[in-house]
This record gives C-alpha cells, structure tokens and sequence, in this order.
C-alpha cells in the first residue's frame, strides 16, 4: 500500500506538471465537443487526434487522448439530456430518463447528477485501476505463448457473449476483423499475403482507417439526411442544483454504477456500452417504484451515466497490464503509443512507472477537470448543438479524411478508410456489430504469433493447451460461452441480455 | 455475403503455403478463418429466416450515402493532384452548395475557412505534411 502510495506520488509530480495539465484540460474539452457531436464518438475523436500527437511525448500524447476518451463520456451524456441525441452509443440509456427529466423542467438536476456520478465512477474507476493493473501486470509476467493464445480467444469470445444482440453475428464480425489483420507480412515466414501488389498493404491495414471508416464515416452515411437545426434547451447556473431528494435517491445508483461499469469494464467488448445498459436495468429492478423510470427517474440517469464512466477507465486495466486492447478505443490508444516506441504490457509498469503512474494521475485531475468544465459551462457547449448538421456532418468527413491521411502520409489509408465506411454502413443495416471488427483486427497479429510460437514450443502438439492451468482455465470459458450462446437459438426464452435491454435477437 | 466472402478468402489463400497441422504455414490460419466465416455465413442464414424478410428493410437514405461515398472517392483521388486546400474547397462546395443547397455565402465561408484553418493547424502548426497543389498551395 505505501508502495502504491508513493508510485501515485510519483505520478502526481508528472501529472501536475503546467504543460501536462494544460493537455488534460485540452483532451477534456475535445472530448467533451466530440462526445456532444452525433457521429463523432470517442472513438474517432481519438484517431483523428492521433497524428497530432506524433510530435508529443509520450505521457503527453496518452494523457490527451485518454482525456478525448472520458471527456466523450462526459459529453455525450448532455445531448442525450437535453436532446434526446446520444452523443455516443454509452448514452443511450440516459436519453430515457435525461430527456423525460428535461420535458419535466428538471434538466439542470439531470446534467448535474451526470456530472457528479460520471465524477465519482470516473474516481472510483481510477483507484480500481491503480490497486488491479500492477497485480493483474505482475501476473501476466506467468503468461507465456499459450497463456497468451487462449487470452485472446477468450476476450473475443467474452466480446461476442457480452455484445447485443446475435452472438453469431458477433463472431462472423471478429473473424473478418482477424482476416483483415492478415493482410500483410507475415512475421515468421516473410510471406505477404493479401497484399494485392498494393505496395502499401505490405504493412498492413491500420486500425484509423478501419476505426474511423466503420464508426465515423458509417454513423455520417446513415444520418446524413437529417438537416434541420435542432430546438436546445440552455438550462443555468441556478437551475443546476438537484433537490435533496433527488440527491439521495441518486447516492445507490451511482455507487453500484460504479462498481458494476468497472467490473465491465474490464471485460472485452464495448463495455462502456453495455455497462450502461445493465446498470440501468438493475436499476429498474431494485427500484420500489419500477414505473417511474421512463418517466423521469434520477436514477435512471445517475446509474447508467456512473457505470459507463467507470467501465471506460477500467478498460485501461487489461490495456495498460496486458497490453491487450478490449475496445477499439484501446485499440487506438495502443496504437498512439506504440508509435512512440512504448510498449503496454506487463513490463511497462515496471520500467516505464512514471508513465503508468502519471497517466493514472492525470486521470483523477482530468476528473476534477471535467466537473469543473462540465457543469458551469454546459450552456456554452449545448451552442455547438445548433449547428446544422447540414454544415456539420461536411466538416466531420473531411476531418475524418485529413486525420486518416495524417497518420501515414498516405492516400491508400483513405480509400480503406471509404472502403470501410462503406462497408460499415451495409453492415450496420444488417444488424452487425462492428466493435469486433476492429478488435479483431488489432488482436489477429497477435493471436497468430502465439498460436504458432505455442505450437513450436511444443513441437507441433495441441496438448499444451490443456496441460497449463491458467490456457485451459481460458479455453475452457471459451467454450461454455459458446454453449450458452447457442442456448437462446436452441430453446425459446430470453437471456440476460434482453432483460436488461440489450437487442435479444438471435440471428 | 459472409459466406462469398470465406470462399473469396480460401480462393486467395490458395498460394501461400498451408502448412500441417503441427507445423502452420502463413495459409494455415486465414483458411482456419475463412472456414469458420463460412460457417457463421451458414448459420446466420439458416437462423435468418425467421427474421423479417430483406424486402422490409428500409434504404431510403443509400441514394445520398452513395453520393457522399463517390465524392469524397473523387477527393481522395484529387487529394495528392490538387493538394489538401483546394480538395478540400471543392468538395465542401459539392457537399455544401450542390448536395444540401446552402446559400452561396456560407457555403464559400465554410469551405475556405475550413481548409485553410485546418491546413493552418494541422500543416503549419502541427507540422504534418499535407499535400500542396502544383501550383504550390
């Protein structure tokens, strides 16, 4: 404990730092701007802000995108409030009973009970990740090839189970993830596969192009109709303060949302999504007055706006201590400091601390940052909403174009960029997820360098897979997982997913 | 689709060494893939049609989706022939002024002030090299 005391000492004295404090604020406003922004989710707020960080340290880089990342949460819980518009899909939740509270003339209580519980959770999620990450990081250090090898089966698996809606498509989206991490050079044999005689494939396809393809360019494709100006309320100052009850009845939900986004969170998937969803059927569950929710319910904004904040800092856990993304956010967050020559991973906490422990020092200062920000300033940023999205959404494609084309200096990133833009867009009519996509993608080169290392480890035999505890232990998940995914198609009844209010469809 | 993706995969993959089951070649794992795709490709199909038909499905947005797509694919070709600043005018012009009928003033506002202020940040403050026309702007 004092250990962990002084490391936090440690990563205060670089988190407190002038020109690491003015990045953290920078991130939080992006963050914010972006997370208001339909279209713009924190996911392309990151990687358009990738190339920016190029010429930044690299503590200085992942404080400022990990500021684009909670600052998103933040924002998007404002529009779902006032608008009815998730900012970005986590917010969902809250639009049910933010948007009744605001018809009810309650909407300054509602933005500041998100504020306050997305400040908590975000605490919360900070400490989970200081006390979990060296432990899990120092464990991880047992882990060898086939350790690895089932890690990854098992997060896409948990992906697939915990995402909404058909397990099945879920998997089909994680295998076409991994097969386009096949494309170019395989590292053990020097073949290049599926390169096309595109010189620029050698390397691979990057996950900007793919990320901002299937979530930003997607998201503008299927919306662009809409043109109007939307009607913003500009609550003040003086109407942000809740009642007595209201603050009472939003203590529970907030600790449990805590709690349970963190526990999420740090499962693969999108899990700042689902914690949402969950925590706000929970909410609905235990409540003695279940029919107020829907019509306006505190909780049902404090809950969900809680855990989604925590379930986005405990994805940092198997980021920072495994160096395995669990989001395509962590996705690209790996990405931006690979760039740098850092590599997450079990031994980062331990020859990099000053930048482990000042990232988790900036994130409780990127809180405080953001209640500050979030509730005095909250009218000035609903302004952005009156933009029409007419003028919006031209503007977001050709940042969308420009971020992808920075990153490499290259064109053929930005016909993958379309090409996945379009493809998102079929895919999201059909009903797929694309988070695995995109997970997939980062893990494939991964998952085959293990699979093949374990392989030759053991001279080509299959069984060392089961003759180590901690792969079977994985493995073994994996396929009870599978088994319960196919329970719902074989027999007729609802899962837990649909009861909480997850897509229930299984097909 | 999944399915004809899998067998377009397992196609391709023909020419890279599979391996043996030991001892995997740089085929092994995307055939591995490609089969289990198919496999889901199946499935969803065979579970699909309890779903609604695809007839029901509404599309009335793909007109103006394709639009979008084929004008920033217009962009991306002229991005490194015309240079970022005049890609940029043109295109938000087209979005702007062509596609969703703006006023002629904000639209020329827009799309100037965007291209050049984000060449501005981006290109000059940020120093990531962004194209420049033959005409050297």
């Amino acid at each position: 404990m004092v250990e962990t005391f002084n490391n936090l000492m440690l990563g205060f004295s670089v988190a407190l730092q002038p020109q690491i404090l003015v990045y953290a604020f920078i991130g939080c406003v992006i963050g914010t701007l972006v997370g208001m922004m339909p279209g713009l989710g924190p996911l392309a707020g990151i990687s358009l802000l990738l190339p920016a960080t190029f010429g930044l340290n690299p503590i200085i880089a992942i404080v400022l995108l990990a500021g684009v990342y909670y600052g998103a949460m933040y924002g998007g819980s404002t529009t779902s409030i006032l608008m009815r518009i998730p900012g970005e899909a986590a917010s969902v939740m809250t639009c049910v009973d933010g948007y009744a509270m605001t018809l009810n003339g309650r909407a300054g209580p509602a933005l500041a009970i998100a504020a306050i519980g997305s400040f908590v959770a975000g605490t919360v999620g900070v400490v989970g990740l200081m006390l979990l990450a060296p432990t899990l990081a120092a464990f991880a250090l047992r882990f060898g090839p086939p350790e690895y090898t089932a890690l990854l089966l098992m997060g896409l698996f948990i992906l697939a189970y915990m995402s909404g809606g058909s397990m099945l498509k879920t998997l089909a989206m994680a295998v076409f993830g991994l097969l386009l991490g096949m494309i170019g050079i395989d590292v053990m044999s020097g073949y290049t596969r599926f390169s096309f005689d595109v010189v620029e494939l050698g390397d691979g396809v990057g996950i900007v192009p793919v990320a901002v393809g299937l979530f930003g360019v997607s998201e503008i494709l299927l919306s662009a109709g809409g043109t109007a100006a939307p009607q913003v309320q500009q609550p003040k100052m003086r109407d942000l303060i809740p009642s007595r009850d209201e603050l009472m009845l939003s203590v529970g939900p907030i600790a449990r949302g805590s709690l349970l986004g963190f526990m999420i969170g740090i499962i693969p998937g999108s899990a700042h999504i689902i914690s949402s969803f969950v925590s706000y059927g929970i909410e609905r569950r235990i409540s003695r007055h279940p029919e107020r929710f829907g019509n306006g319910a505190i909780e049902g904004v404090a809950g969900p706006e809680s855990a989604n904040n925590s379930a986005a800092t405990g994805a940092f856990v198997p980021m920072m201590a495994l160096g395995i993304p669990t989001s395509p956010v962590t996705a690209v967050m790996i990405a931006a400091i690979m760039v740098h020559g850092v590599l997450p991973g079990p031994m980062l906490i331990q020859q990099q601390p000053e930048l482990f422990w000042g990232f988790v020092a900036s994130m409780y200062v990127g809180n405080v940052v953001l209640l500050i920000l979030n509730l005095p300033m909250v009218g000035l940023f609903v302004n952005l909403l009156r933009i029409p999205y007419a003028y919006l959404y031209p503007c977001i494609l050709c940042f969308c174009i420009l971020g992808t084309y920075s990153v490499s200096n290259s064109v053929a990133d930005v016909w993958i960029l379309l090409a996945m833009g379009g493809v998102g867009y079929v895919l999201r009519k059909f009903g797929f997820d694309l988070a695995p996509v995109a997970l997939g993608l980062v893990l494939a080169p991964m998952l085959e360098l293990s699979l093949r290392q374990s392989l030759a480890m053991s001279a080509g035999d299959y069984g060392i897979f089961l003759h180590r505890p901690i792969a079977t232990t994985m493995l073994g998940l994996c396929a009870v997982l599978f088994l319960f995914s196919l329970k719902p198609l074989l027999f007729k009844g609802k899962d837990w997913r649909s009861e909480v209010g997850l897509e229930g469809d299984k097909g | 689709m999944l399915l004809a993706l899998a067998l377009y995969v397992g196609w391709e993959n023909r020419v890279y060494p599979v391996g043996t089951l030991q001892e995997p070649g740089p085929g092994y794992l995307p055939l591995l893939l490609a089969v289990f795709l198919g496999a889901m490709g199946i499935l969803i199909a065979f579970w699909g049609i309890r779903s609604a038909p695809l007839a029901t499905m509404k599309w009335s947005e793909a007109t103006r989706a394709v639009v979008i797509l084929a004008a920033c694919a217009a962009a991306t070709f002229a991005l490194e022939r015309l240079g970022y600043r005049l890609t940029m005018v043109v295109l938000l012009v087209f979005f702007l002024g062509v596609l969703e009928r703006r006023r002629p003033v904000p639209v020329v506002l827009v799309s100037l002030g965007f291209s050049l202020a984000s060449f501005y940040v981006i290109g000059d403050l940020l120093h990531v090299p962004l194209p420049r026309s033959p005409w050297g702007f």
